[in-house]
């Protein structure tokens, strides 16, 4: 079995900062990504960056990406890194197996941060399987990565920041996008990014939401439709839209089945995106050198998803006896940080999340 | 609240015993699980409906409850298909004492009526053609044996129980159960507390606890039992496949997958229900040594349950002499989902002091009481 001091699961924003900032300590480590390179959802999103500047705001992501691969690599006789590698278990024993190649891998641990992030949710209507329906994921990673467009005439399904985004990135790419559908009355994502869809002649329609999709072999038509204040949708304000492709952006939930499987103690928080592990004040899970970091212990954006990552790296070197030469600066600094992040009227609902998984 | 009878446990044992109490038109029963529907061993096990037993006593619990299954879905009128699958159990033996074994057990299944036969190995791969023959030294098999889902079948015995007027509570776990003079008269609950002088003991895993509640010591301990499900298939598997000595049960589900289990003889006592990549390990190769295309599989999911054994490995279905109004179902010993209907049939009779459909004495818990208890079933994994 190979053995290693720490495993860091995932090679988005967090896993990369966790790394970088536990290398600087002096503890080595291994981290696991399933995708072919690392970088997390950063590596598809080709637009400038909101956040403060010390978490890189206005530059995008993909260049976002490249710097903290770059800090990674710098480090590259201390961290390992294995791509095109899932983790499929966690057990208490800390030992974690992968899977590469077919080949099942086990490695012995003795600490753990898990940084999976979150995955896109899904909706529930008729024949919702059929290709040409897309999360907006997929279509990030179709365009953005592999430069191949899902389609030419795209309703989206959700009005927050990645619906607005995606759709914007969409008309740019020159597909025709007929309409973003919310169900809820109001536009969920910032003010900046709907005006700039308006701008371009895309009807944001709130209270609306898609009720079935229609096509033998693929997507060829949908129905959307009015919902009232219940959500029910209003008999007679159907309306068919030809389309080849429907991209829905309804949230994210984090991706943390390791937690459960591991067993940490969990609880649904709906303001974090959906079940999450406990933590203190270190992010720290039940289980003792079982640390989480990034969207996987609640969706929030890359910025917040860095500096967790430099706090658990930091602070699980310290436990496992490398201590940085700066360390109480820079944990209090990192601190700090976060604490900015989530000031403000929109930092509301997720500083009650928290408050919540605190053990 | 009052109650005539409140029943701890509302595994496949606690809602049977509930239904054929109400059906019985006892009044005011109360269930408690500190659990939801099936978070027991009961939606955590193998799901096996199996009638070759060593000892009288099981196959006589066995086969009176997979009557009852071929009638459950009308009996309990339960509105979705209940998923009773009778593809029979191969039961393969390796080794020379095992043939001997099991040409017994045979003879005594068969006198009992049930319809097992002794095969060769080639007999044996006309049924499940996978089977590495290397190995089989010979099987049995009995076509009446099968599969059942847990979750349909626990839920029709809940909705037929509620529909007679049981009420259950789920997530409410009972803390204490209060005696005064030798007889009970109260359980306290996290929310409620029971005035009731009958108490079943039907909390599985957790059975021994109970028993302490009320200062009597049943002599079962509980031990996890680790079981994987893998990606569904087309069908190549109909029966069940068993070995006592391979360590091994595996099966494909209606709905495609495979499902496996087996004991690790190392494993402590106690309440853990871990999963381990250790049973991963060892389950593929045993799995792979007997079965090999199973190999190709991949596992979904793998999980732990709760075996609550008795000295016998067999179960305890019995008043408890020491403390009228104290009635034990539990020490199930890893097979006490299949004989769920013989469990609530039997103890809802001798709740109420009517002549048991068959001799229960030994199955009371009086039988460990002189320790030269004979009957010892062998055939367990
Ligand atoms: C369209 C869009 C726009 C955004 N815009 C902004 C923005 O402007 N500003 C901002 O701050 N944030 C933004 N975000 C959010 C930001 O991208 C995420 O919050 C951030 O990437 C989370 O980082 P993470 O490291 O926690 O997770 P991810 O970046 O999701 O990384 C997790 C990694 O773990 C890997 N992984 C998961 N499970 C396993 C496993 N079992 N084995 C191995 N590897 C595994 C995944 O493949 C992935 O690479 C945006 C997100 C999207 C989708
Ligand atoms: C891996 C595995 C495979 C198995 N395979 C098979 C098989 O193939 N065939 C077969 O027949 N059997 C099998 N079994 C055994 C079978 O699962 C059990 O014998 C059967 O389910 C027992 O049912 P029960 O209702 O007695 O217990 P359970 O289903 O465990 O129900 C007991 C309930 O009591 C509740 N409880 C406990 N304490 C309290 C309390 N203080 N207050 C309130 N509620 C409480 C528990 O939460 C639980 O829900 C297997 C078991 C395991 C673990």
């Amino acid at each position: 079995m190979k053995k290693i001091d720490l495993v860091i699961i995932g090679g988005g924003p967090a896993g990369l900062s966790a790394a970088k900032m536990a290398a600087e300590s002096g503890l080595s480590s291994l981290i696991i990504e399933r995708n072919f390179k690392i970088g997390g959802q950063l590596v598809k999103q080709t637009h400038m960056f909101f956040g403060s500047e010390k978490q890189y705001a206005k530059t995008r992501g993909i260049d976002i990406a490249k710097i903290l691969v770059n800090d990674v690599l710098k480090y590259s006789d201390m961290i390992e890194i294995m791509t095109g590698t899932t983790v499929v278990g966690l057990y208490k024993d800390k030992v974690v197996t992968l899977l590469k190649d077919e080949k099942y891998i086990k490695v012995k641990t003795k600490a753990i941060i898990i940084a999976t992030g979150a995955s896109e949710k899904v909706l529930a209507f008729e024949k919702n399987d059929l290709p040409g329906i897309y999360g907006a994921g997929a279509v990030q990673t179709l365009m953005n990565v592999h430069g191949v467009l899902p389609g030419h005439n795209v309703v989206m399904v959700g009005s927050g920041n990645i619906g607005l985004i995606v759709s914007y990135q969409l008309i740019q790419a020159g597909v025709n996008v007929l309409c973003v559908l919310e169900a809820s009355s109001e536009i969920g994502g910032y003010k900046v990014h709907a005006s700039k869809l308006k701008r371009l002649g895309v009807d944001i329609k709130t209270s609306h939401s898609i009720k079935k999709a229609i096509g033998k072999d693929y997507l060829e038509r949908i129905i959307i439709g009015k919902l009232d204040d219940k959500w029910e949708f209003i008999e007679g304000s159907e309306e068919e839209l030809i389309v080849d492709a429907l991209c829905i952006s309804v949230g994210l939930s984090p991706l943390s089945n390791l937690l459960s499987m591991i067993g940490t103690e969990m609880k649904y928080v709906s303001y974090l995106g959906g079940l999450v592990p406990l933590i203190d004040e270190n992010y720290e899970t039940s289980i003792e050198n079982v640390f989480v970091a990034g969207d996987v212990c609640g969706v929030e954006e890359a910025s917040s998803a860095i500096v967790e990552g430099y706090l658990t790296g930091l602070v699980v070197a310290k436990k496992l006896g490398y201590i940085h030469p700066n360390y109480d600066k820079l944990y209090l600094d990192f601190k700090a940080q976060l604490h900015n992040l989530r000031s403000g009227p929109f930092g509301e609902k997720l500083r009650r999340g928290l408050e919540e998984i605190m053990r | 609240m009052k109650a005539n009878i409140v029943i701890v446990g509302a595994g496949i044992s606690g809602v049977s015993i509930a239904y054929n109490l109400a059906k019985k038109g006892v009044k005011d029963i109360v269930v408690f699980d500190d659990n939801y529907l099936s978070g027991g061993a009961t939606g955590r096990c193998g799901a096996g409906i199996r009638q070759q037993w060593g000892t009288k006593n099981n196959c006589i619990l066995a086969k009176k409850s997979v009557e009852f299954f071929e009638i459950a879905q009308e009996e309990l009128q339960y509105p979705r298909d209940i998923e009773f699958k009778q593809e029979g159990y191969l039961v393969i033996a390796t080794t020379k004492e095992e043939d001997l074994q099991f040409v017994k057990n045979v003879k005594l299944q068969n006198s009992l009526g049930i319809p097992a036969v002794v095969l060769t190995p080639k007999e044996a791969a006309k049924i499940v053609p996978h089977l590495n023959l290397d190995i089989v030294t010979s099987a049995t098999f009995c076509p009446t044996d099968g599969h059942l889902n847990p979750f349909t079948v626990t839920d029709a015995y809940y909705l037929a129980a509620k529909r007679l007027g049981v009420k259950f509570f789920y997530q409410e776990k009972v803390l204490n159960i209060i005696v005064k003079d030798n007889k009970i008269i109260k359980v306290i609950t996290e929310n409620y507390e029971v005035i009731t002088n009958k108490v079943v003991n039907a909390a599985g895993g957790y059975s021994k606890e109970i028993g302490d509640m009320v200062g009597i010591d049943i002599p079962v301990y509980s031990e996890n039992h680790e079981i994987l499900v893998t990606e569904p298939i087309e069908k190549i598997q109909g029966p069940m496949v068993i070995s006592f000595s391979l360590n091994i049960y595996c099966q494909q589900v209606p709905h495609g997958s495979f499902i496996m289990g087996r004991s690790d003889p190392n494993m402590p006592q106690g309440y853990n229900v871990d999963a381990s990549w250790h049973f991963l390990d060892e389950m593929a190769k045993t799995a792979v040594n007997l079965l090999p295309p199973i190999g190709d599989l991949r596992v979904i999911r793998q999980w732990g349950g709760l075996y609550n054994l008795s000295p016998d490995r067999q179960p305890i279905i019995s008043d408890v002499k020491e403390l009228p109004g104290f009635y034990l179902a539990c020490g199930f010993s890893g097979h006490g989902f299949m004989f769920a209907p013989m469990t609530g049939l039997l103890l809802s009779e001798i709740i109420l002091g009517e002549k048991t459909t068959v001799d229960t004495t030994d199955l009371h818990i009086d039988r460990f009481k002189n320790s030269d208890f004979k009957d010892y079933e062998k055939s367990v994994v």
